[in-house]
């Protein structure tokens, strides 16, 4: 596109610690375009972006052709999920409506209207189904192939911030308000295990690639893995100066790359950290000053994705 | 990180209060500490609901004083009664509070500004801490509520301020300035009591829960 200006920077942003991350592509988005927040494809090969003009603007990846230009119409968008295969787009709004598109294509496939702002979205990896975490009150889990709700998911009091699927939609977990972490069946929405040993709230959560594990991050600054059969926290990473925002899982599930942000005020520069997750140890750290990332994902196992609030898409590879 | 507020002292923070709301007196709260003892039974409406925010604490100590000796900041208390909807006193009501310190920063490493504050068999509470300042990433200063009590809904709602320079003197038309802040209601009175030199904010916050 002709207002996309790509250029390699080739350059290292930090020091490596146990690998390195260097900038190897950056796209320019244009300002009206400006990206608020991002959901990139497990894949890596669909970047879609929350833009401030309250559009959804979908991104080929790594080309960075703009493929669609999608909205919610009434509503500021404030949740993108891809489906697992990246074949479907859910986008959620802050007054509750949501849209499932197939991607490419753009064609509309489903529209629902629920209450409260939607705050998380997943999609189950078979596609029958949408787990949709909701502000102030219990996320809920729709079954796609009629268009009923199957269950409410309540915590004690408060909504949801975050929900996940595992890689195969046996399990279902959600990041409550009550700073609990519910894992569910993944079809039924039975409740199967409880994590309350963190004190504060996680705002991310997703499951390791063979599902037994959950990680989450949130407020206390800590990535904790928890035991998705028992609920138990098994660790926690090391703790950082930011609270985590986002997560993304390499395509081997060897490398979980965390968005944080500054409690201080979000609009601050933030990290990205790419930890390994056999032994919880930091592999590289990406913290550019004036830049304050707000999304992340992984192109394979090496190159990961991030955007920032700068109007930038960025590549990096994993050395 | 710099933070201009402060720079204000007590007296410059009690200018700007006063510059900017009608509403304020320097009388005593004398009628305010009467109604606290008297056992309320008429119907009330449910307080309005108000989002948790991103940085609830679960383990916060029991206690009434939030403010520590010397602490910056307007010196606030905050007190009310705990009822439910048919006016029915709740003794048995668990109250939870938190708020940012008055820079506007959230304690996440500890419970500085966080409390369970006591609830007495009249259902009335009462804690002593400084008013908030602006978070970042909100418009108006607000104190966190969480309120649970056994047969009722929970309650999770906020408290603000009419001083709040947000308002500008003007809440019922200005209160919609915070895209969270949902009911006029939330945005309560605040009364300045003591001498000129020890200056203290009181403010008087009803909670009214709704039976299961």
């Amino acid at each position: 596109m002709r207002w996309i200006a790509f250029f390699c920077a080739l350059i290292s942003i930090e020091p490596a610690l146990g690998a390195s991350l260097k900038l190897e592509k950056t796209i320019t988005v244009p300002p009206e375009a400006v990206v608020r927040f991002t959901a990139i494809s497990p894949k890596g090969d669909w970047v879609a972006g929350a833009c401030q003009d309250g559009r959804v603007r979908v991104w080929s990846f790594p080309s960075g052709e703009l493929r669609q230009a999608l909205d919610l119409e009434d509503q500021r968008v404030s949740s993108l999920r891809f489906s697992a295969d990246g074949a479907l787009l859910a986008v959620g709004g802050d007054r509750g409506g949501v849209r499932i598109w197939n991607i490419p294509s753009g064609k509309l496939k489903l529209e629902l209207k629920v209450v409260e702002a939607v705050i998380g979205l997943a999609i189950s990896p078979d596609r029958s189904l949408l787990a949709i975490a909701r502000k102030d009150v219990p996320a809920l889990l729709w079954d796609l192939t009629t268009g009923r709700v199957i269950t409410e998911l309540p915590a004690r009091f408060a909504g949801s911030q975050a929900i996940d699927f595992s890689p195969d939609g046996g399990w279902l977990a959600c990041a409550d308000g009550d700073t609990e972490i519910r894992i569910y069946e993944g079809h039924t929405g039975a409740l199967r295990a409880t994590t309350s040993d963190l004190l504060l709230e996680s705002f991310a959560i997703v499951f390791s690639a063979d599902g037994r594990t959950l990680y989450a991050g949130g407020a206390d600054k800590t990535v904790s893995a928890i035991d998705v059969a028992s609920g138990k926290v098994l660790r926690a990473f090391p703790r950082q100066t930011y609270a985590v925002s986002g997560f993304a899982r390499s395509a081997d599930g060897k490398i979980l790359v965390a968005l944080y942000f500054d409690d201080r005020g979000a609009a601050n520069p933030a990290p990205v950290v790419a930890w390994n997750v056999a032994d919880g140890s930091l592999e590289a750290r990406v913290f550019e000053p004036k830049v304050t990332p707000n999304g992340a994902g992984f192109l394979g196992n090496r190159v990961i994705v991030t955007s920032s609030a700068d109007a930038k898409l960025l590549l990096w590879s994993l050395r | 990180m710099t933070w201009h507020h402060a720079q204000f002292t007590r007296r410059e923070i009690l200018g700007k209060c006063l510059g900017s709301v009608a509403i304020l007196s320097s009388s005593p709260t004398s009628g305010v500490v009467e109604a606290l003892g008297q056992r309320e039974t008429q119907h009330r409406r449910p307080t309005p609901p108000n989002e948790i925010g991103p940085f609830y604490k679960k383990g916060a100590p029991p206690t009434a004083t939030l403010r520590a000796p010397g602490d910056p900041g307007m010196p606030l208390t905050v007190r009310g009664q705990v009822f439910n909807t048919r006016g029915d006193v709740l003794s048995s009501a668990v109250l939870g509070v938190w708020q940012a310190d008055h820079l506007g920063h959230y304690d996440l490493d500890g419970y500085r500004y966080r409390a369970q504050v006591p609830v007495d068999s009249q259902g009335a509470y009462q804690f002593d801490t400084v008013i908030p300042g602006h978070y970042p990433d909100r418009v108006c200063q607000h104190v966190h509520y969480l309120v649970l009590a056994p047969g009722h809904k929970p309650l999770v709602t906020q408290l603000y301020f009419a001083t709040d320079a947000v308002f500008e003197g003007d809440p019922d038309h200005n209160f919609g300035r915070d895209p969270l802040l949902h009911s006029r209601e939330l945005v309560r009175p605040v009364v300045l009591a003591g001498d000129p030199h020890d200056t203290q904010a009181v403010v008087r916050f009803e909670l009214v829960l709704e039976l299961l």
